[in-house]
């Protein structure tokens, strides 16, 4: 009962807006309940001319790279030493990690037999973009929890595991990163097989190419907006002159995507292209507001060097760029001619706002009680006692 | 996947719809023999006599009615929507369980107790056919089989049986022959296109009909089979993991070396200062 | 050409032939008031307005002799066209000659051939003579001009050319056509004259008894052609032999006023041996009892005083005239026009009887929407009844193939087949005359009733009986054979069935389906004749004697070479003195040789009747109003046809009731729809009653797709969804846009899924001869929204 005293007295000193989001995903939880109560059919909006809607699109295709930050900060520290953005890779590996075991559970949830998942195992199909992703999640989700077990292992004191750990940081982050962009880029490949229903505005054939280039992008830009947010709500240090840093890589990525997607619109699409009113101005807004209005705000080094006018910029990029392309790709884009439009229900709703809400407020119970701000050095030695047994004192050593 | 299997003695179904009258003792049939519920329906949902609206999970294969004038005269025409059981089929390609099967017979089954129910096969569908059981809670996707139980056996498909007109079944080739022959020997009553014949790749359904097969519900799918496009970018993915893999580890290493060489650098400097120091 | 009929809703499987003819080359014609299934499928299509087919078909009759497109030597020699015709035939402004006004009947009897002293029908062979029924059927028809035509049957002209121009085209040699019909043609006020009109322009052609020719006659219920080949109608008795009427006291009289004798020597005249079929019958029925000396029982048979059809029967039913009424597969509250009063009638009966394999809306007449079951003192016994496949027997099809089929189930529950139900009626009728006795319990004490002692009647040994077998050993001569036969033996032919009551057979035009052989109707095998035109002799069997085309000595000319050469159905074998090919109608040589005969067996003349002696509305069809129509008569005075029976509730008030009103049938139900409105495969399909109007009548009465309306004639009115169509089209008539109203009639209020009856609708205005109703044909109103509105 102490344990259970304990918890609660912990969530009542909560910041409010915590424990609002403990409400949201509590809801979420039991719309998720209804779901296998009542099934996909009763709870959801989802029928035979759109098997899938807001769950796929939102849970899945968007969440995925919205979680890319870990794999890509991770590969720019580690792989290219660059070792000035070093404090941002925790918090990222955490976002990483969460992010994709939410995409895990949306994915069961979405499943019409959830309790069949391993038949992905038992009966692959090396064909299917679908097998690889399933797989290809799996792994980085498991990758993702080892990176995210350093910070455990660390409050915990578990010290061999720890010393485990730190040999495989490098090996798991080039691994996490080889992985990522084959399911980053895969998503986009979902969509090929959609070659009649998909508008020629989205798709051509390197679509997979686009998703794994935008997934790059946005997970810098989602560390942006993460570095500022934890700065502004959790007390973290203003890291903006670090994040001006990554934020001078950005444009590039942009820029590339760019002109791969001007590219692929003129040389690799069919035609027609313009035909559908709604599609060109969602197409419009994407491009313009999620990619080139960013590229040009990153280009400026004021911009760069703003704390503000980063995030702003970031967040044109993540919502825009990112999140309005995968609704378009996987939602709007696929709708036909003079169909009945998809709406999301209550229940599908729900839990989304649920996965949402249970990613900020995990985020934030780890970010609380796991060390993941400390910024330490890769240098650090951890004097290794008798095996197992704890050191004495803070195993976190001070600020060095 | 390209393959090169002989597709001649495929079966195939032949449906010449200037000779379907729309009696839907296909659809009928098809419910006997799978055993399917009625649906609960109300007047008609469509044009003529139209009944259910469209396929779902109890229903796989409606006649599709249209009711209208063309080129200054009636028209009442009936288009048999079912599973064209592809040679190169989309669902079988994108299935993450392997539950779809291009059977060597012809028709392209579905295993139930693989299915997970993703429904990619039916993002997949370049025509539209595989339903879901919306009104289950654990649900699964549903499609005709092809009367595959019956075709093993030696026997047609029911609905083949059933209709005394339109139907034909047999050997690929044959199919394609006897279309071609009759759209040769009456031109006049035929849009000349076999539809189904390259769509997706070629089906082993195929249709004939005496009006533009747009105006009566046929979708246009692209000619070149599906699953090539998926695998297109699919077959990278063992090199992108190497490469990207390969390309990070070595770049680690660069840089791991270029720092070790640097530190190794410093320290010496910082060793002779210090001997330097104690020397004075 | 299919008028009057819809085969590919109504009989799927036919189209499958009707398509493989179409195939080689073959143009179908579908002739009906909207675009159907049917129509879809045809080279031509043209709509015709419900109850004009005799204008139709007159102006095709026309069409063909002015075009001079018949078949000019069949015509001369295998039709009466050559007969002359007596004074007591004439025509004037819409009446025949000989109309008795008091008895509301012509004196049929007066329309004759002109005799020469011995009796014989004079003849003018170059069919010039101005009382030839030729130039009399010329004179009749010229006034079928194309404008008349168009302008009765509301049929554009351009399109009836087509029509015209294709199917007179038949006549020429190496061409052939078909006239298939249905209910269309039949349900009117003067069906039979439609069904003659296809007749006479078939005989004009020259395609009767030819290979793709003939007038057929889809029949509907799946035994139909087994109930009229077994006289279940009112006026026959089995094999379409004549129920006796009061006035024919004895077995002679029967045979001297239905067979008579010809005075044309080479005319085949085959219902001269009646006498002996009659007899057959009667010692099939009463077996020993049925001696020589009391006339074989022929005073055991009930002899008729009057028309006993359906509709006579509900009507009595109605007055209250009825103690009893057995209803087995059949729904009159449902089935029959006028359905309000049927229902009520249904009512004053004692009790009723029905066998069906479900609830119809008769079985549950006393509880249906709007009855109060208190006020209602019938009985009503439900005797549950197996399905046709639950059961052995034959079917007989429009081609006259009776196939045997067997029982793939057991009935469920404790229904039982037809036979072991009238097996039980009879076997308890006739204990209880025993004992009890009463007023003339003989006719059914004595009957002869061996169908084995199993607890189900052997349906082989009804089989047996019905093809017959001797009573008595026998020694028949046939031409140079002697055939010796044992009591007991089947009989092989009709041919030797015989007057003295030695044979026995329960349906002449059956004799040959079940011989020492065995049965005959089981056979399946598929090969066919090397002519190759799909008549599979072996293949079950087809009455008479396995003939497959009937008057196919119609298809050969007067030395026995086919016609057509492509499609010889039979031909003669000069060297060998026979006929090769089908089973010739009569085995006689050729009309040229000395022995030979004519075509046309049945009549008493050998040819063809384009002049009709024994029709009660007159020897040439002539076109008349339906009873409830939107327009005068423009051909004649004579608004509609002078015989028919109108009934009482009809009307012509186009204020009331401005459309006209049609009923059909769909493929998805059958008939009164107690068969399959209980099956949900089939209620998906057609779950409710509807009606199909045209966008212009939508459009005047702001009646959209889907809608609920309202529908109503003087006898009722109902409510359904509107189907609004491209199919159906307004009439053009007098310069005025009809609109018509279509309808099924497969609904009731029994069943899975219910819906008004379109026969609440429909009069009981019917024919002279047949006594059908005119459910084609009849006028109504159409309103937006349900019966509440």
């Amino acid at each position: 009962m102490t344990a259970m005293k304990k918890i609660v007295s912990e969530i009542q000193s909560f910041h409010l807006f915590l424990r609002i989001l403990i409400v949201l995903v509590t809801a979420g939880f039991f719309a998720a309940i209804a779901r296998f109560t009542f099934g996909l059919g009763a709870t959801t909006n989802l029928n035979d001319i759109y098997p899938w809607g807001l769950w796929i699109s939102f849970d899945v295709v968007t969440s995925v790279p919205l979680a890319a930050g870990a794999f890509v900060l991770g590969a720019i520290v580690h792989c290219f030493h660059i070792k000035k953005l070093e404090p941002l890779v925790r918090p990222a590996i955490v976002t990483g990690f969460l992010g994709y075991s939410l995409v895990c559970i949306g994915l069961l949830l979405d499943l019409g037999q959830p309790q069949r998942g391993w038949h992905v195992f038992a009966y692959p199909n090396l064909h299917s973009p679908m097998f690889e992703v399933a797989l290809c999640v799996m792994s980085y989700t498991t990758v993702a929890l080892l990176e995210f077990l350093s910070p455990v292992c660390e409050k915990l004191g578990f010290h061999l595991p720890l010393r485990v750990l730190r040999t495989l940081e490098l090996p798991l982050i080039v691994l996490g990163a080889a992985i990522a962009t084959l399911h980053q880029s895969t998503i986009g490949t979902f969509f090929l097989i959609a070659v009649d229903k998909l508008h020629n505005l989205w798709y051509n054939p390197i679509l997979p190419l686009l998703f794994w280039i935008s997934a790059v992008f946005t997970g810098m830009c989602i560390i942006i907006i993460e570095a500022v947010m934890v700065h502004r709500y959790l007390n973290q240090p203003d890291e903006t002159d670090l994040l001006a840093t990554l934020a001078r890589i950005i444009p590039w990525f942009l820029g590339i995507y760019l002109a791969l997607k001007v590219f692929a619109l003129f040389y690799l699409s069919e035609r027609p292209l313009f035909d559908r009113p709604v599609l060109t101005a969602l197409f419009t807004i994407e491009m313009v507001a999620g990619i080139i209005i960013p590229m040009i705000m990153f280009l400026q080094k004021r911009i760069r060097t703003d704390g503000v006018l980063q995030l702003r910029a970031a967040g044109l990029v993540v919502m825009f760029g990112l999140v309005l392309n995968r609704f378009n790709v996987s939602m709007f884009g696929m709708i036909q001619k003079n169909q009945q439009i998809y709406y999301p229900s209550a229940i599908e709703s729900i839990v989304t706002i649920g996965i949402i809400a249970a990613h900020i407020l995990f985020f934030a119970v780890v970010a609380r009680y796991f060390p993941i701000f400390e910024h330490h050095s890769e240098d650090t030695d951890y004097a290794i006692a008798d095996g197992f047994h704890r050191t004495k004192g803070p195993v976190v050593p001070e600020k060095v | 996947m390209s393959t090169t299997r002989d597709l001649s003695n495929q079966r195939t179904f032949l449906i010449d719809l200037t000779k379907c009258t729309g009696c839907r003792g296909c659809q009928v049939a098809c419910k006997q023999w799978n055993q399917m519920e009625a649906e609960k329906t109300s007047f008609f949902k469509g044009e003529g006599y139209q009944n259910p609206a469209t396929l779902s999970e109890y229903t796989l294969t409606t006649i599709q009615f249209k009711d209208y004038f063309h080129e200054g005269k009636n028209e009442f025409s009936f288009y048999k929507a079912m599973c064209m059981h592809c040679n190169d089929p989309a669902c079988v390609s994108v299935c993450p369980v392997s539950a779809f099967v291009k059977t060597p017979e012809g028709p392209v089954i579905y295993d139930t107790k693989k299915c997970i129910g993703c429904r990619f096969c039916m993002i997949a569908c370049p025509f539209g056919i595989p339903r879901y059981q919306w009104s289950k809670a654990l649900p699964l996707v549903v499609k005709c089989t092809g009367c595959y139980s019956r075709v093993k056996e030696g026997l047609i498909p029911a609905c083949a049986k059933a209709c005394p007109t339109a139907i034909k079944y047999g050997g690929r080739q044959e199919m394609i022959d006897e279309a071609k022959r009759r759209l040769t020997a009456n031109p006049g009553r035929y849009m000349n296109r076999i539809y189904g014949l390259e769509e997706a790749g070629g089906t082993s359904v195929l249709y004939l009909s005496a009006v533009p097969f747009d105006d009566i519900g046929f979708r246009n799918v692209t000619r070149r089979p599906l699953p090539s496009r998926t695998w297109a970018a699919l077959r990278f993915v063992p090199a992108a993991f190497i490469t990207m893999g390969g390309s990070l580890a070595f770049i680690s290493w660069l840089t791991h070396r270029k720092e070790k060489i640097r530190r190794d650098k410093e320290m010496k400097e910082a060793g002779h200062a210090s001997q330097k120091g104690d020397r004075s | 050409m299919a008028i009057g009929c819809n085969p590919a809703e109504n009989h799927p499987i036919s189209f499958k032939w009707i398509e493989a003819a179409i195939d080689k080359g073959a143009k179908l014609i579908a002739i009906d008031p909207r675009y159907t299934r049917t129509a879809s499928k045809a080279d031509i299509y043209v709509s015709i307005r419900p109850g004009t087919d005799i204008a139709f078909l007159g102006g095709l009759i026309n069409y063909a002799l002015t075009k001079n497109l018949i078949q000019t030597e069949y015509v001369r020699d295998y039709t009466n066209a050559s007969f002359i015709v007596s004074e007591g035939f004439g025509f004037k402004e819409g009446m025949f000659d000989h109309w008795d006004d008091r008895e509301k009947a012509y004196d049929v009897k007066a329309w004759t051939y002109a005799t020469d002293e011995t009796g014989k029908a004079l003849r003018d062979p170059t069919m010039k003579h101005g009382r030839c029924v030729f130039q009399l059927l010329k004179k009749h028809y010229s006034r079928y001009d194309i404008d008349t035509v168009a302008k009765v049957t509301g049929t554009n002209k351009f399109d009836y050319l087509r029509v015209a121009e294709a199917f007179c085209g038949t006549g020429q040699p190496g061409k052939t056509g078909t006239i298939l019909y249905a209910m269309g043609i039949t349900q009117s006020t003067h069906g039979v004259q439609n069904v003659r009109a296809t007749a006479m322009l078939q005989m004009l052609l020259g395609n009767m008894g030819v290979a793709g020719g003939g007038v057929n006659a889809l029949r509907g219920e799946s035994n139909v052609q087994g109930s009229t080949d077994y006289g279940l109608l009112f006026h026959t008795l089995p094999g379409y032999l004549p129920s006796p009427e009061y006035k024919d006291e004895t077995l002679e009289a029967v045979i001297a006023r239905y067979f008579p004798k010809t005075k044309e020597s080479k005319s085949t005249n085959w219902w001269q041996n009646g006498g002996k079929y009659m007899v057959s019958l009667l010692k099939a029925w009463w077996g020993e009892n049925a001696t020589a000396e009391n006339g074989f029982c022929y005073n055991y048979l009930p002899k008729r005083n009057g028309n006993h059809s359906y509709l006579q029967i509900i009507k009595k039913m109605i007055e209250g005239g009825l103690e009893g009424l057995v209803c087995m597969g059949m729904n009159p509250a449902v089935g029959g026009p006028d359905s309000l009063r049927a229902r009520e009638g249904l009512g004053n009966l004692k009790w009723l009887v029905t066998a069906d394999l479900w609830e119809t809306e008769t079985s549950i007449f006393w509880k249906r929407p709007g009855a109060n079951p208190k006020d209602i003192k019938t009985e009503v016994f439900m005797l549950p009844a197996a399905a046709s496949m639950e059961k052995e027997g034959s079917i007989s099809n429009s081609g006259r193939w009776a196939q045997w089929r067997y029982t793939a189930t057991e009935p469920p529950g404790v229904a039982k087949s037809d036979l072991w139900i009238l097996d039980q009626f009879h076997h308890h009728v006739k204990t209880l005359y025993k004992k009890e006795g009463g007023r003339f319990p003989d006719p059914i004490v004595k009957l002869a009733w061996n169908y084995g002692s199993g607890h189900e009647p052997d349906v082989h040994q009804v089989a047996k009986e019905i093809n017959g077998y001797f009573t008595r050993d026998t020694t028949i001569q046939d031409k140079d054979k002697t055939l010796e036969f044992k009591a007991g033996d089947q009989v092989p032919a009709f041919a030797q069935l015989q007057d003295d009551g030695s044979t026995v057979s329960g349906c002449w035009i059956y004799c040959g389906s079940y011989t020492s052989k065995g049965n005959m109707m089981a056979r399946r095998d598929p090969t066919d004749l090397p002519n190759g035109l799909g008549m599979y002799p072996n293949w079950a069997w087809s009455w008479p004697v396995n003939r497959r085309i009937l008057y196919n000595r119609a298809s050969v000319d007067k030395t026995g070479k086919p016609f057509d050469p492509k499609r010889p159905v039979i031909t003669w074998n000069g060297s060998e003195k026979k006929w090769e090919g089908d089973v010739p109608d009569g085995g006689a040589p050729p009309v040229d040789d000395e022995k030979g005969a004519y075509p046309f067996i049945m009549v008493p003349e050998g040819v063809g009747r384009l002049f009709a002696l024994t029709m009660k509305d007159g020897p040439f069809p002539e076109h008349y109003e339906p009873i409830e129509s939107p327009m005068k008569n423009p051909l004649s005075k004579v608004q509609n046809n002078p015989c028919a029976e109108v009934g009482t509730n009809v009307t012509c008030d186009l204020n009331r009731f401005p459309c006209i009103g049609t009923t059909y049938r769909m493929t998805e139900h059958w008939q009164a729809g107690a068969m399959t409105r209980s099956l949900p495969w089939l209620v998906e399909l057609v779950p409710d009653m509807f009606v199909e109007i045209s966008r212009s009548l939508a459009n005047e009465k702001d009646i959209k797709n889907g809608d609920r309306v309202t529908v109503v004639t003087e006898r009722g009115s109902i409510e359904g969804f509107a189907l609004v169509t491209f199919r159906m089209q307004p009439f053009v008539v007098d310069g005025v846009s009809i609109e018509q109203v279509g309808m099924p009639w497969h609904f009731g209020y029994a069943g899975l899924a219910t819906g008004d009856s379109a026969n609440v609708l429909t009069s009981g205005a019917q024919s002279p001869s047949s006594s059908i109703p005119e459910f084609k044909a009849f006028l109504c109103n159409i309103f937006k929204g349900g019966k509440g509105a």
